[in-house]
């Protein structure tokens, strides 16, 4: 079926995960996304070193193409590599740009109107473009320059301090949240942008703040806050609305189950899968409040138990009972996973170099049009010829010409 | 943005945030609770400690932009006033278990039938088929299903997770951008369809390709405040701040700007100062060289404040990340100047509250905040009065404990 989103043009400007996680739902949904890349100042994920692979050319120079998180996070689309330093370069983005329906970016505020590539000249060459910034602090503000990345994202927005231990260090969530959040929330504005174009012919330009966002989803924590002073800290795996809510080890290294029993029912049925021991029949467990008042005594006991079990068997016995439960799985347990197995989740394409590789979909799903991955991910520049043809109407030898004088690199 | 489009959401916090999203950017977006108020969103903490469903803190600040109406899905009458809001909706949000609005005579052809143009978007821990899609999960099994928790936390200690549900924070977008995307199919097809949305495969994606990298590297492990050998979390006077030690060009000026700082407050030893640091790698170093390193930086931080560092490194252009409290995100300078946050209106003085106003920012105003959370049934006049119910047919159905 064909994807929602055929035959919308997209250029992409940036680098890193934040940037190219925000096109995928289009990539999945048909869109021809572009990206523009530069061989001078090559996306840092190409240059991310991996102990499996041999990164290095025998002349010495880093090998662009073995770089596996870079693949992992950009399949289904294509590149073109310019040089942004010069002249003919910035003028050939322009036109691609301003030849595309989308454009995002994640640069450093400033970047694309040094390139004369802002949103304000773009929009000379294209009025109903839709157009999204996506950089750490947003496009304005008096530390607009602050030079982050998203760990420093995640500890500025206040995800650190909610993450780990309340005895231990502010440890924020793994991998970098606001470079997660942050792109969905730009997929939201550029589908919506793209509707409410299609409806109307206008085009807009919006500001996204990684952090924003991430602010912006912990809007509990602002208001209650704002109501009370509170501050909300780390609390391990503890829940305030109840207990049991944690993690108890299981047999085997480093093997876990989550637990969630904090409603009434979902207690009972954990006492009968627990064969109704006598330790949960005393007063310290008899009421959720109690439960919660002895909520080490209970971890311990629910510990004791689930020591001995297989952490898979027991969540299924526990969900068969109706309680909320599941192993604790790492990253490569995903792949074996048979519930993401089912929904298509990873998609298995050969990378040159790389061999096969896991990529990825999102996690929704349009029943009449569920999309796809389309296509492995670009060498840098792969695409030059063809975009730049089919786009702009390049002639063969003017292509020659710029490839010849450094300009496409 | 979505000025014209009209949703009904009936879903539970982990997926109220798709809804949330939709009305900040224009949406008209009406939540229906059961008569009496849902007291799961309606919980505690309240303010000024009362337990009063009016002033739950977690329902003010999670069902901004969006009008309010009670419903009993339980009685064949609420289903039937569903059916008739259903036909004049373009989107329908909720989290119900798969099958549930079946048994109840509102599966999805049910809804179909009344209107094919409207978007179904169904938001359920595993998604609505396959071998799990019966499984129940909150936020803790989510996250742990969904590779996260795994790598989340200290390794002498259990996986663990945010105190605030991050895999909902991931769905709710996920799902709004879905729904955009199919109102804009809508446009060429004249139908509407079902978004399948799975908060353990959201969570999942948010992993940065790690169950794909574990071929080219050794797979990690949650490793608490470090990062390989270095450390990334320190303790300062009053919090703690993100500063990582890593080797590599990238860091090299960062940490040779770290190190003049401390020399200019007489905390940098000759040996520090003497360090090459476009040479620095932390793994050629022994243990008690790399405890020497980190004690000479960790000295430096602990006798600072968040804020102090934060001010520090903003002005040398330093990699440096203070992990910020609630009261220092309120007060942040940065985002005060770009006026992320509003007092909304309410008629208790009490409850006008700082929110976040906006995910994103433009001239037009497209996306911000509307209006503050509803009370339980506030709308309902105005909702069911546009079906042509009138006051004395909304008195019978309150009696009755359908509204």
């Amino acid at each position: 079926m064909a994807g929602v989103f055929e035959g919308v043009r997209v250029v992409e400007f940036g680098a890193g995960a934040a940037g190219p996680v925000a096109t995928r739902l289009l990539v999945e949904q048909g869109a021809d996304v572009v990206r523009v890349e530069s061989a001078r100042h090559p996306d840092f994920l190409r240059l991310l070193p991996f102990p499996g692979l041999a990164q290095r050319r025998p002349e010495g120079g880093p090998d662009l193409e073995a770089a596996p998180m870079f693949a992992l996070l950009n399949p289904g689309k294509r590149s073109v590599a310019l040089d942004l330093s010069r002249p003919e370069g910035r003028a050939l983005a322009f036109r691609l740009a301003t030849a595309a329906d989308v454009v995002t970016e994640n640069f450093s505020p400033g970047v694309m109107a040094r390139f004369g590539l802002d949103y304000e000249s773009l929009r000379r060459g294209r009025p109903d473009l839709v157009m999204v910034s996506g950089c750490l602090f947003g496009q304005t503000g008096p530390q607009r320059h602050y030079p982050g990345f998203g760990g420093q994202g995640s500890a500025i927005a206040g995800f650190n301090h909610l993450t780990g231990w309340p005895d231990r260090e502010a440890v924020g969530p793994y991998a970098t949240i606001t470079d997660s959040l942050s792109p969905r929330y730009i997929a939201v504005l550029l589908a919506g942008a793209l509707r409410e174009r299609r409806r109307t012919g206008r085009g807009r330009y919006l500001d996204v703040s990684q952090i924003e966002t991430g602010v912006y989803s912990l809007a509990e924590l602002v208001v209650r806050h704002a109501a009370s002073g509170e501050s909300l800290g780390r609390q391990g795996n503890r829940d305030e609305r109840g207990a049991p809510h944690a993690i108890y080890p299981c047999r085997g290294e480093d093997r876990w189950i989550a637990l969630e029993a904090t409603g009434e029912a979902e207690w009972a049925a954990l006492v009968d899968v627990l064969g109704r021991p006598a330790w949960a029949r005393e007063e310290g467990f008899a009421s959720a409040a109690a439960r919660k008042a002895n909520e080490d005594e209970l971890d311990a006991r629910i510990a004791a138990w689930t020591r001995g079990e297989d952490a898979l068997e027991l969540a299924e016995r526990l969900q068969r009972a109706g309680v909320p439960a599941g192993p604790v799985q790492t990253p490569g347990e995903l792949l074996g996973d048979p519930q993401l197995a089912h929904r298509g989740h990873f998609v298995r394409l050969a990378q040159p170099g790389l061999g096969e590789l896991p990529f990825e979909r999102g996690g929704a799903r349009l029943a009449a049009s569920p999309g796809q991955v389309p296509a492995r991910a670009p060498r840098l520049g792969e695409h030059a010829r063809e975009v730049l043809c089919g786009w702009l109407g390049l002639a063969e030898a003017e292509l020659e010409r710029l490839a010849r004088e450094g300009v496409l690199g | 943005v979505f000025a014209d489009v009209r949703v009904l959401d009936l879903s539970d916090e982990s997926g109220c945030l798709a809804g949330r999203i939709l009305g900040d950017l224009g949406a008209d977006v009406v939540r229906i609770e059961a008569p009496g108020g849902d007291p799961a969103a309606r919980r505690g903490p309240y303010l000024s400690g009362v337990a009063d469903p009016e002033r739950s803190l977690p329902w003010l600040a999670l069902h901004t932009s969006q009008r309010g109406i009670t419903l009993a899905l339980a009685r064949p009458r609420g289903r039937e006033l569903l059916l008739r809001l259903v036909e004049g909706a373009d989107v329908l949000i909720e989290t119900a278990p798969p099958g549930a609005w079946e048994a109840l005579g509102l599966g999805d052809a049910a809804l179909e039938a009344r209107n094919p143009r409207l978007v179904h978007c169904a938001i359920t821990p595993f998604g609505r088929s396959g071998p799990r899609a019966h499984w129940r999960a909150g936020d803790l099994v989510a996250v742990a299903m969904g590779g996260n928790a795994a790598m989340t936390g200290d390794p002498d200690r259990p996986p663990v997770r945010c105190t605030l549900p991050t895999s909902f924070f991931h769905a709710g977008p996920e799902a709004a951008a879905a729904i955009a995307a199919a109102l804009y199919a809508r446009e060429a097809t004249g139908r509407g369809q079902l978004v399948d949305v799975s908060l353990q495969e959201c969570q999942a994606g948010t992993l940065l390709g790690a169950p794909g990298l574990e071929r080219f590297r050794a797979p990690g492990r949650r490793s608490g405040a470090r990062l390989g050998r270095t450390r990334e979390i320190w303790r300062t006077r009053d919090g703690w701040v993100s500063f990582g030690l890593r080797g590599g060009p990238a860091r090299a000026a960062n940490l040779a700007a770290t190190v003049a700082w401390m020399a200019e407050c007489g905390q940098a030893p000759a040996w520090l100062r003497a360090t090459d640091w476009a040479r620095y790698d932390p793994n050629a170093l022994s243990a008690d060289e790399l405890a020497r390193l980190e004690e000479a930086f960790a000295a430096f931080f602990a006798g600072r404040s968040m804020r102090e560092l934060y001010a520090g490194a903003l002005e040398r252009r330093i990699l440096l990340a203070p992990c910020n409290d609630a009261r220092e995100i309120a007060e942040h300078p940065q985002l005060r100047a770009r006026e992320l946050f509003v007092s909304l209106e309410s008629p208790d003085p009490a409850l006008r509250l700082e929110h976040p106003a906006r995910f994103a920012a433009d001239s037009l105003g497209a996306c911000g905040v509307r209006r503050r959370a509803p009370r339980v049934g506030e709308h309902n006049a105005e909702v069911y009065g546009a079906l042509g119910l009138g006051a004395a047919e909304l008195e019978k159905l309150a009696a009755d404990g359908v509204v």
